[in-house]
């Protein structure tokens, strides 16, 4: 069993072991103020081609407005964000196709079938029509929607529904996934199902993907890493989970108990 | 009931001659829409044939008690209808295809207009006053200023029809634009669409349901004013031929003719909602207790 790491944080990127690729995810000591008060406080963290993190964090600690400015929603008033190698906001297009959200709820189209909501980011990419259809539909029936292909949102259960927007994240074949409490709007038994049929996905694919979650106990099974927040956002701990730990009840358990006690140093603090 | 788009915001109409359901009758951001709708009769059939028969019934004893140019006997306007209905074949066409031009157009102009309000905030800005304004001129001075302006009937017509129809669609438009959920907005955006793209997926498709509640108020308010239009101004038309009809104290016509009219607008009601159903099958029904 791997023992949980603890590492010191932030790390400056030259401090660790030497990579071919450079990071798909650069936040380099960033500031955003949202609402009247600072929500994100010199947040400093990197995420490696292929890597699962997610962040965690209490309610209100910035993390949704951490995860919008890596999106390019919005942008940091100070610091730096690269994704991909590029600035979110700013390098707006060259991003196409590259990024793929999933967010708490939905956000499906209402008017679109599950096909077309599926395909929704090809359509955006210029993919032709055909081959776009082609390719939602194989991501559908990845994702056990095949019957559901030609229904509407508001036909479908809310699991059915999410699982839709993940076939529409996927589709796009992303280098990067961001996902916004994608599973916390579900009930356990249906998040634990999208969730398993998102990691089924992911893994194989080696796609990397940053996510937020105020659940520990989800961001333990899902990640490689977990980046726990403090509030205003910044990395206050980081904690890695090894394979072994998630396939283990029990290591899973005291990796949460970790988590716990970092949150709550950092409410203390 | 579905529910309307911005039913819970909007102002109620202003013409309260005809009771559509409530969606088509209450305009959304308190765009003030006169009610055309008359499809709410529709929905009961047999309460419709009720009071139709009731009606005719009233008629036909109030002729025997007054004078047969006051209220003429049912026969007779049935007799008269027939003749309006051969006869003046070309009038009815001549009438439709008017307002089908004048609803066509104020839908196009007032689309684009609302879909640039809502794309370019300064376009709005100036807009909105603009068309309140417009929609503040009585129909009539309309029509007068299309007599002074315009030596042809038919652009006459139009330009009032227009007119008087450009407002609703390019307020509603602009309104359903600035509906749009932000949620989905940010959904959209999150795939990174080109400002093209992104009208073309999430502005135009979630207007739809406004052009239709639009155009379901818009066409009892349009028809109206062709007529009236045509009363005035034109040889040829169903306003012309109740114009005539007046002058030749022919009551019998002018019942005849109020009867087609009633008829044409439950049809073109009929045929909204039929595109209704079609175009927004994505909206769930929703009912209040």
């Amino acid at each position: 069993m791997t023992p949980v790491e603890h590492a010191p944080t932030p790390r400056r990127r030259q401090d660790r072991e030497p990579r071919p690729e450079p990071d798909a995810v650069v936040l380099h000591d960033v500031w955003r103020a949202w609402g009247g008060a600072v929500a994100v406080a010199g947040l400093t963290f990197a995420l490696r081609p292929g890597e699962i993190a997610a962040c965690v964090g209490v309610t209100g600690a910035g993390k949704s407005t951490a995860l919008r400015m890596v999106m390019g929603a919005i942008v940091p008033d100070r610091g730096e964000i690269r994704v991909l190698g590029h600035d979110p906001a700013r390098d707006f297009g060259l991003l196409r196709g590259k990024i793929a959200p999933v967010f708490q709820t939905d956000r499906l189209l209402p008017w679109r079938t599950a096909l077309e909501n599926a395909a929704l980011g090809l359509e955006i990419l210029g993919v032709p029509a055909e081959e776009r259809r082609r390719r939602a539909q194989a991501w559908l029936e990845r994702l056990g929607l095949t019957a559901a292909a030609s229904k509407l949102p508001h036909e479908l259960s809310g699991g059915m529904r999410q699982r839709v927007s993940l076939a529409r994240a996927f589709a796009l074949d992303p280098q990067l996934l961001l996902l916004d409490e994608a599973f916390s709007h579900l009930d356990e038994v249906t998040a634990a199902g999208v969730r398993a049929d998102f990691l089924s996905l992911a893994r194989p694919l080696g796609t990397t993907c940053l996510l937020v979650t105020h659940s520990v106990a989800e961001a333990v099974e899902v990640a490689d890493r977990i980046l726990v927040f403090g509030r205003p956002a910044r990395v206050v701990a980081e904690v890695r989970v090894a394979a072994p730990v998630r396939a283990d009840p029990v290591a899973q358990d005291r990796v949460r108990r970790e988590v716990l006690a970092h949150l709550q140093g950092a409410m203390a603090g | 009931m579905r529910s309307s788009p911005a039913s819970n915001r909007g102002a109620g109409a202003s013409d309260a001659a005809a009771s559509g359901p409530a969606r088509a009758r209450v305009a959304s951001g308190g765009v003030r829409l006169p009610a055309g709708s008359v499809l709410g009769t529709l929905r009961g059939w047999r309460e419709t044939l009720l009071v139709v028969a009731a009606l005719l019934a009233t008629l036909q004893l109030g002729s025997l008690v007054v004078p047969k140019y006051i209220l003429p006997d049912v026969p007779a306007i049935a007799q008269a209808a027939r003749e309006v209905l051969v006869s003046d074949a070309r009038d009815i066409a001549a009438t439709l295809l008017r307002l089908t031009e004048g609803v066509a157009a104020a839908f196009a102009l007032g689309s684009l207009l609302g879909v640039a309000m809502g794309a370019v905030p300064a376009v709005a800005r100036y807009a909105r006053p603009l068309l309140n304004i417009m929609m503040a001129v009585p129909a009539l001075n309309w029509i007068l200023f299309a007599i002074l302006w315009f030596g042809s009937a038919e652009v006459r017509v139009f330009f009032v029809v227009v007119v008087i129809s450009l407002p609703f669609y390019a307020l509603n438009v602009y309104e359903g634009i600035r509906g749009v959920p932000a949620d989905l907005v940010e959904a959209v955006e999150a795939f990174r669409p080109t400002r093209t793209q992104a009208i073309r997926i999430l502005l135009l498709p979630h207007t739809v349901p406004y052009i239709i509640m639009t155009t379901r108020s818009v066409l009892g308010y349009a028809i109206r004013i062709t007529i009236f239009a045509e009363l005035i101004g034109t040889a040829i038309g169903i306003g012309a031929r109740l114009n005539a009809a007046q002058s030749q104290f022919r009551i019998d016509a002018v019942f005849a003719w109020t009867a087609v009219l009633v008829v044409i607008n439950f049809v073109l009601q009929a045929a909204v909602e039929r595109l209704d159903r079609r175009l927004l099958r994505w909206r769930p029904e929703q009912a209040l207790r």
